[in-house]
């Protein structure tokens, strides 16, 4: 799904930010991007949604030479990847409802599909009730979760997160990782750049350290580096974070899963369809 | 559907929302545009005017109607091979009637009699002299030559009218051009404020994937519609000035004729549009080329 060649970035001659990075991720997979600021997470993130152009080396997205892509053939392959960042990106003059039905009305979505696809994915992410909200009405972590449903709502191939949980408090961090983990379930790779250790170690997934540039550590079912959070005396260990605890609204997120897993079945074999043209 | 509304919206959008800078480039369009077209309005009524003093003509010699086509040809070429003259055009009875329809377009007394009598307007030579302000000699000459019945000369009006387009000519089309290059870039810079004004819904439109066409053609239709309303507010306004002036045609020297056919200012008035458009695409796709944001 996404491939890594002997990738190099370099920032203004001298700045070295990504070294001969060597990384695949297959359909499905789950990954975090660990390392300190500065290690290079979100430059690998921004080469995999093509924001950036190695400086040398290549990289495949969603079956697309990325590396190699005419710069107007960029739109198409944006549409298979779904991306949420740290400040969330939400338009202010826009309620709820209406930031995820732009990611579909700029993308040329039929208005019949948008009102059907928007309240199903608001409902994956257990907004519903909050739709005609405007952003400034709304938790931080209920603003990432408008983010991340805008990010799916096009049923992308890959969902590329950049600190998504950077802004917010560890309890509300916990519905958005199950958020991102029913979306993985549904097929989606998603690759997500972090610095929460507690993530980290509760899920349990692939974890791909990245130091000054380099992969240091690649390793499936994974916790954060245990050698970095002894160097921070101020962080205690925080409680296992238990993603599977039935909390309030997940039922809310269960009863819209079966409708979007179903749909998502038929999407992903339409892109796949797509990919081979 | 929901693409050409929302592109339609956006561009509409706009205009409101930065509307001082957007006047700015209006006027400055509608400026230049009102030299542009002021320019070839004045430019047609001194050609209509002076219709048979064209090509650098200064001579008419008229030619008595019982003259052979063949002594016509011979008398021509005399007076061709003189020093003093540099070309002859030999202008039939039609031509000549065709002119006068001109000429005399505002004049129906005239018109009637010409109605009457199409071939009442003889024959002649044209003469442009070697050197357009001597021709004193050339008229003495024809005066003395056998087959020319009335020899004219262009009179100082003609030169002054023919010198004032000139003169009007290039300052207006220097102010023009000044003035175009400012309405490019006042255009750019509205377009160039729109497109700030709007940086964030552009970054989120860019990471879902929208097409390149649908981040900028609100842009260039705004830009587009900028550049027409401009040109649509000179045309206006160089044919209201026009048909004042005609209407007070009793305050006009009657020897001038300000007539101007629809189908010219219609034809010229469409090209003021496009050319308006063009400003406005131009504009829009100066400062999309520059800006940062929409490059990927």
């Amino acid at each position: 799904m996404i491939k890594l060649e002997n990738v190099t970035k370099v920032y203004g001659g001298d700045t070295v930010a990504i070294k001969d990075v060597d990384l695949e991720i297959s359909k499905g997979e789950f990954v975090f991007l660990v390392g300190a600021s500065g290690s290079g997470k979100s430059t690998l993130i921004r080469l995999m949604m093509r924001e950036e152009q190695p400086t040398h080396g290549d990289i495949w997205v969603a079956g697309k030479h990325a590396s190699a892509l005419a710069s107007w053939k960029v739109p198409h392959l944006r549409r298979s990847i779904g991306t949420v960042f740290q400040d969330f990106k939400l338009l202010p003059t826009k309620t709820v409802y209406e930031n995820v039905a732009f990611a579909m009305e700029v993308t040329g979505k039929h208005r019949s599909v948008i009102r059907n696809q928007v309240p199903q994915v608001l409902k994956l992410v257990g907004l519903s009730s909050k739709a005609g909200r405007f952003p400034r009405q709304l938790s931080g972590g209920e603003q990432q979760r408008v983010a991340i449903a805008r990010a799916f709502v096009n049923r992308p191939l890959i969902l590329l997160a950049d600190e998504p949980t950077g802004n917010l408090d560890p309890g509300t961090s916990v519905p958005i990782m199950r958020i991102l983990d029913r979306i993985n379930r549904t097929g989606t790779t998603v690759v997500m750049a972090t610095h929460d250790h507690a993530i980290v170690d509760a899920m349990k997934r692939r974890v791909v350290q990245l130091d000054r540039g380099r992969v240091t550590r690649d390793q499936s079912r994974g916790v954060y580096d245990t050698r970095e959070i002894a160097q921070v005396p101020a962080a205690k260990p925080e409680p296992p974070m238990q993603l599977d605890v039935d909390e309030p609204g997940t039922e809310e997120i269960d009863a819209g899963d079966t409708s979007v897993v179903a749909e998502d079945a038929v999407l992903v074999d339409d892109l796949e369809g797509n990919e081979e043209e | 559907m929901t693409q050409f509304s929302y592109i339609i919206k956006e561009a509409f959008n706009n205009l409101g929302r930065n509307l001082l800078v957007v006047l700015g480039a209006i006027l400055a369009v509608f400026i230049s545009l009102s030299l542009t077209f002021g320019s070839v309005v004045i430019q047609e009524v001194v050609r209509v005017n002076t219709i048979q003093w064209a090509q650098d003509v200064r001579v008419i010699a008229f030619l008595q109607d019982d003259l052979t086509p063949q002594s016509t040809a011979e008398l021509q070429a005399e007076v061709a091979s003189w020093p003093q003259v540099n070309d002859v055009f030999y202008v039939s009875k039609q031509d000549a009637y065709a002119e006068a329809l001109v000429l005399f377009s505002n004049n129906q007394a005239i018109l009637r009699v010409l109605d009457e009598s199409p071939d009442l307007i003889p024959a002649s030579l044209r003469v442009q002299p070697t050197d357009p302000d001597e021709y004193e000699l050339i008229v003495t000459r024809l005066e003395a030559t056998p087959g020319v019945l009335q020899v004219e000369s262009a009179g100082d009006a003609i030169d002054a009218m023919i010198a004032i387009r000139d003169g009007l000519q290039i300052v207006f089309w220097l102010l023009a051009v000044a003035l175009g290059v400012a309405a490019v870039a006042l255009i750019a810079n509205t377009i160039h404020m729109a497109i700030y004004a709007r940086r964030e819904e552009i970054e989120i439109m860019r990471l879902q994937g929208a097409s390149n066409w649908f981040v900028r053609t609100p842009f260039l239709i705004e830009g587009a519609l900028e550049g027409l309303i401009g040109a649509a507010l000179a045309v206006t306004a160089i044919v209201g000035i026009h048909r004042l002036l005609v209407g007070q045609l009793a305050e006009v020297p009657d020897w001038i004729n300000l007539a101007i056919e629809n189908d010219f200012l219609l034809r010229q008035g469409a090209l003021v549009l496009l050319f308006g458009v063009l400003a406005g695409l131009a504009g829009s796709s100066l400062s999309l080329a520059v800006h940062r944001t929409l490059r990927s």
